[in-house]
Formats: C-alpha cells, sequence, structure tokens
C-alpha cells in the first residue's frame, strides 16, 4: 500500500475520533447557545476546569481522569445551575442580555483563568492512564486508544442527552423555552427553572469534555480560548439547536482539520475549517440540520 | 365537580395606562360565557389578569377548582395553569420549530395531566382527526385552521378543569371559523369544562355561549344572561349589527 493512501486513512481515522472528542466540547455551546440563547463564551474555561478536576483526581488521588469528573458532576451542574441565576437576576430579567451578559461571562472566563493561573501555575499539566499511550492496530490503520476512549465516551454522552431531551417534560421544555417563554409558562412550566436546570447541565457537559481534553494533551489554563472560535462554528454549521447536526459538524471539521495538517501542515487547519463553515451557511443558512 | 371564575372590582392596565376598570363578572360551573367586544376594548387584558400575565392593580380573581377557591391575583402563570385553568391565548403561540406532537406532550407537562397522556392524546386526535395526520410535522408549517386545532388539542392535554380561550376566531376563514366554535363545544361538552371564551365575532360565540358579558372601554357595559338576551339588546345591535 502506497505511503499517502496509508497517511489519507489513518488522517481520516483520527479526524473522526478527534470529531468525538469537538462534540464533547461543542455540545454545552449547543445547549447554551443554541437552545437558550445564551452567548456563553465561558464554555472553555468551565471545559478547563474540568480538565483541572481530572488532573487533581489522577494525579492525587490515583483515579481513572474520566471517572474524576463523573465524581464531580453533580458539582458542575451545581456551579452551571448557580452561574445561569446570577446572569439572570443581573442581566437576563432587565431584558440587558446582550453586550453586558456577554461581558459576564467574558469576566467569568477571566476569573476561572486567573484562579486556575494562580492555583496550578501556568505548567503543562498532564494525566496518566492505561489507554494513554496505546493503539488498537487494524491493519489498514492505527486506533490510538487516547482519542478512542474520548469519542467513545463523548457519543455516550450526546446519545444520552438527545434522549433526555427528546423523551422527557423537562427535555421538551427546554426544546421550547427558546422559542415562547411566555407560551411555556402555560405548559405549567417555569421557564426560568427550565433554563437552570439546562444550564447547569451544558456545564456538567464541560466537565467530562475537561477529561477528554486532558486525556488527549497536555493543558495549561489558557488553552480553553484556542477553542472558543472552533466551538461556536461547530454549533452554527450543525444548526442551532440540533444535537445530530452538531455531531456531524464537530466530525466534519476533525476530519478536515486533521486532512489539512497530515496533508498542508498544521497552520492551514484553521483557515480550512472557517472556510466549511462559510460554504456551508452560504449553501444552508440555517446549518446543516437546524429547523 | 364545580369549577367557577369570579372576578370583582378589577382595576388592571400596563403601567401607567389604565385599561379595565372595576370589572366584575362570573363564569359558573359548567357554562360558556362569552367576552364580547370590538378591538381594543380590554377583552385580552382581563383574560391576561385571569392567567396571572398581567398584574392587576386592584379588585380580586377567585377560582373554584373541583371545590376549593383559590385567590389568582399573586400567582404566577405557571401556578394558575397548575391548578387546571388553561388558556389558549391570541395568537395561538405554539412552539413554530417543535412538532405538533411535541407541541402537545408539552402541554401535558402538569404533573396532574401526565397520569392521562394516552387518553387525552387519543382524544384530541379523535377530535382532530388533521393532527394525528400531521403528528411529526413542525407546529409553524401548518395553516392557521390547523394551527388553532393545535393550540386547543395543547391547552387540553393539561387535562384543564376551566378554559379560557383568546378569539379562537381571528385569521380563520368564515367556514373555518364556525367549524372551530363548534369544536370548542364539542371539547367543552366531552370534557365537562367551564368555559371563557373572548370573541369579536358575536353571532358565531352566541352560537355555543350560555351567556355574556360586553366589554366597552375596559368596562362591563351589558351582562346578558342569556344568548337570547344578547340578541335582543340594543346596544349590541348597534355595536354588531349596525342596526
Ligand atoms: N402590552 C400593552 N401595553 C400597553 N397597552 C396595551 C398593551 N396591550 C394592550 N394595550 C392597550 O389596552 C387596551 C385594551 O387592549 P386589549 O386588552 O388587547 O383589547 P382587546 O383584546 O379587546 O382587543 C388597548 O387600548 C390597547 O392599546
Ligand atoms: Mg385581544
Amino acid at each position: 500500500m502506497s505511503a499517502s493512501l496509508d497517511l489519507l486513512i489513518n488522517a481520516l481515522v483520527s479526524g473522526l475520533l478527534l470529531g468525538g472528542f469537538y462534540a464533547a466540547v461543542s455540545i454545552g455551546i449547543a445547549i447554551a447557545f443554541g437552545m437558550l440563547d445564551i452567548v456563553n463564551i465561558a464554555h472553555p474555561a468551565f471545559i478547563l476546569l474540568g480538565s483541572y478536576v481530572a488532573f487533581i483526581g489522577n494525579s492525587v488521588f490515583g483515579i481513572d481522569p474520566i471517572l474524576a469528573t463523573l465524581i464531580a458532576l453533580p458539582a458542575f451542574y451545581a456551579l452551571g445551575m448557580l452561574a445561569y441565576q446570577v446572569y439572570y437576576v443581573a442581566f437576563e430579567r432587565r431584558d440587558d442580555q446582550s453586550l453586558r451578559g456577554l461581558s459576564f461571562f467574558f469576566g467569568l472566563l477571566f476569573i476561572t483563568e486567573v484562579t486556575l493561573v494562580l492555583t496550578f501555575g501556568v505548567d503543562y499539566r498532564l494525566v496518566k492512564a492505561s489507554y494513554i499511550g496505546p493503539s488498537l492496530n487494524l491493519g489498514l490503520f492505527d486506533l490510538p486508544l487516547r482519542l478512542l476512549v474520548p469519542f467513545l465516551v463523548s457519543m455516550a454522552m450526546v446519545v444520552g442527552l438527545q434522549l433526555f431531551l427528546s423523551h422527557t417534560f423537562v427535555g421538551r421544555a427546554i426544546q421550547a423555552v427558546a422559542q415562547d417563554q411566555q407560551a411555556l409558562r402555560l405548559m405549567a412550566a417555569n421557564p426560568i427553572k427550565i433554563k437552570r436546570i439546562a444550564f447547569g447541565l451544558s456545564i456538567g457537559t464541560a466537565a467530562l469534555a475537561g477529561a477528554f481534553l486532558i486525556i488527549i494533551q497536555p493543558v495549561e489554563p489558557s488553552i480553553g480560548r484556542e477553542y472558543i472560535g472552533r466551538v461556536f462554528a461547530i454549533c452554527v454549521l450543525g444548526g442551532l439547536g440540533s444535537f445530530p447536526g452538531m455531531v456531524i459538524a464537530a466530525i466534519t471539521l476533525g476530519v478536515a482539520e486533521s486532512l489539512t495538517a497530515t496533508f498542508l501542515g498544521p497552520s492551514w487547519a484553521p483557515a480550512v475549517a472557517f472556510g466549511i463553515l462559510l460554504v456551508t451557511l452560504a449553501v444552508r443558512p440555517s446549518g446543516i440540520l437546524g429547523r | 365537580m364545580a369549577s367557577s371564575l369570579t372576578v370583582a372590582n378589577l382595576d388592571a392596565g400596563y403601567g401607567a395606562v389604565r385599561v379595565l376598570e372595576d370589572v366584575s363578572l362570573r363564569v359558573g360551573a359548567g357554562e360558556t360565557v362569552a367576552l364580547l367586544g370590538t378591538n381594543g376594548n380590554g377583552k385580552s387584558t382581563l383574560m391576561k389578569s385571569v392567567m396571572g400575565i398581567v398584574r392587576p392593580s386592584a379588585g380580586s380573581i377567585a377560582a373554584e377548582i373541583d371545590g376549593t377557591t383559590y385567590e389568582l391575583v399573586g400567582r404566577s402563570t405557571e401556578d394558575i395553569v397548575d391548578l387546571g385553568i388553561a388558556f389558549v391565548p391570541e395568537g395561538r403561540r405554539l412552539f413554530p420549530k417543535l412538532t405538533v406532537s411535541e407541541n402537545l406532550l408539552l402541554g401535558a407537562f402538569r404533573p396532574t395531566a401526565r397520569t392521562s397522556i394516552a387518553r387525552n392524546m387519543d382524544f384530541c386526535f379523535e377530535t382532530f382527526p388533521r393532527l394525528k395526520e400531521r403528528a411529526r410535522q413542525l407546529a409553524g408549517s401548518m395553516s392557521g385552521g390547523e394551527q388553532q386545532m393545535l393550540a386547543l388539542a395543547r391547552a387540553l392535554m393539561s387535562a384543564p378543569r376551566m378554559l379560557l380561550i383568546d378569539e379562537p376566531s381571528v385569521g380563520l376563514a368564515p367556514l373555518l371559523v364556525s367549524r372551530t366554535i363548534d369544536k370548542i363545544k364539542e371539547l367543552k361538552t366531552g370534557y365537562d369544562l367551564t368555559v371563557l371564551m373572548a370573541e369579536q365575532n358575536f353571532t358565531q360565540a352566541i352560537r355555543i355561549a350560555d351567556r355574556g358579558y360586553v366589554i366597552v372601554h375596559g368596562r362591563i357595559a351589558f351582562a346578558g344572561e342569556s344568548a337570547e338576551a344578547l340578541n335582543n339588546n340594543d346596544m349590541i345591535r348597534e355595536f354588531y349589527l349596525g342596526a
């Protein structure tokens, strides 16, 4: 087999797996921005918080990084509910969400980063796990377990959340809340409570995404910023509010970045990613699966 | 069991603008009462006050639901709906990007309604076969008549004891108006509901109403104790029939 075909297949496979990780990073924004109209640019900071929880769980208590963030999940959920409550009282209730709301989340991003720098310093941190390092050799290509494990857990999380949204009363209310808050009250649901739950879930996903991030690469406190543009691009590309669209967009972006990095060099990757975004939106303004 | 609504000496408005002045009315158990009046006279404001969307500045709104009396003023909209009072608002307010069945299931968010979803869904589909055909379609893509059917069905999914409907005829073709009014009567009978319906369309409303009130500039101008009394009233003739 030719070397370039081998490269191509391996780039495709790692792009696909990387896409699974991007889906985990984006799903919180797909909820907050896509379903609640909340531009939470601090989401990457919560993901970093998840990475450091995984780091502490792993380096201090010797437990698996993913398990560490699963244990911390209720705390992240509560943190998300608290963040929404503050945002609601200070901005949303006053019909003032756009610009000052954005500055609230920018502040949150900044505070979290500074706290992480003061606590952990700016050194890169990493975790140890049996699946970091080895690959499954499947003849045609290698499956790096470091990417495969986050991919699988991420897909399980997306499927779980999708089932929750489409099969529970609270889930359906979350899908409805941005469309007509007053009408939701007429369904006997309190939209503020619904949004608080949804935002708690959104931040909960950041914990797991943080574990995936530190499994895939060493992290330092400001690394989350690299993901802000990419994450919003994925959500818009997929179609706001659609998880399946978001997953397709995440995988498309992962594959595109991986192919460009392999054949053109890593510095081209962002240009190609945003090129895809622009072309898709020109053809389909509501995204791949936007309603 | 009996469910009724008593509004007493209600004042309400928007900010400094007073719309309703000293409004009193009653909807007895099992009655269908029409709230009649041309555009801008305060029908919607009254309905919104009952539903906790507009805060009255004076007066009281008491609802008796299955034998227990609740004061509605000061309660949140979601609490009022949870008591068993459903509202079909002006403009229908469906969730346009959700499917017909998702809209119906949201109607059953109220915990009391969740146990009877299958039965209520069957009833809605029986009454509005069109909704069954369109169950998987997005609500926003349906015609005005279908949307009005869905709004009514969604309100019923909350298993209410009392139903408030704001101008069901608005935006519908004449044939659809009479069909919608017939459906309201059918739902009322099928579910043993107490109904308050705001309408501009006097002739249609009076077909199914037991009684009615005429509201002019935010005051009750006339209380008709029967459809006949309304029909024979001089002021109404002047207002609606140009006679
Ligand atoms: N949101 C609002 N803010 C200010 N004034 C309003 C508002 N809604 C209605 N009004 C005014 O209240 C009066 C009664 O309106 P409304 O209750 O909607 O009447 P109707 O339903 O009988 O057409 C009108 O003069 C209208 O302009
Ligand atoms: Mg009105």
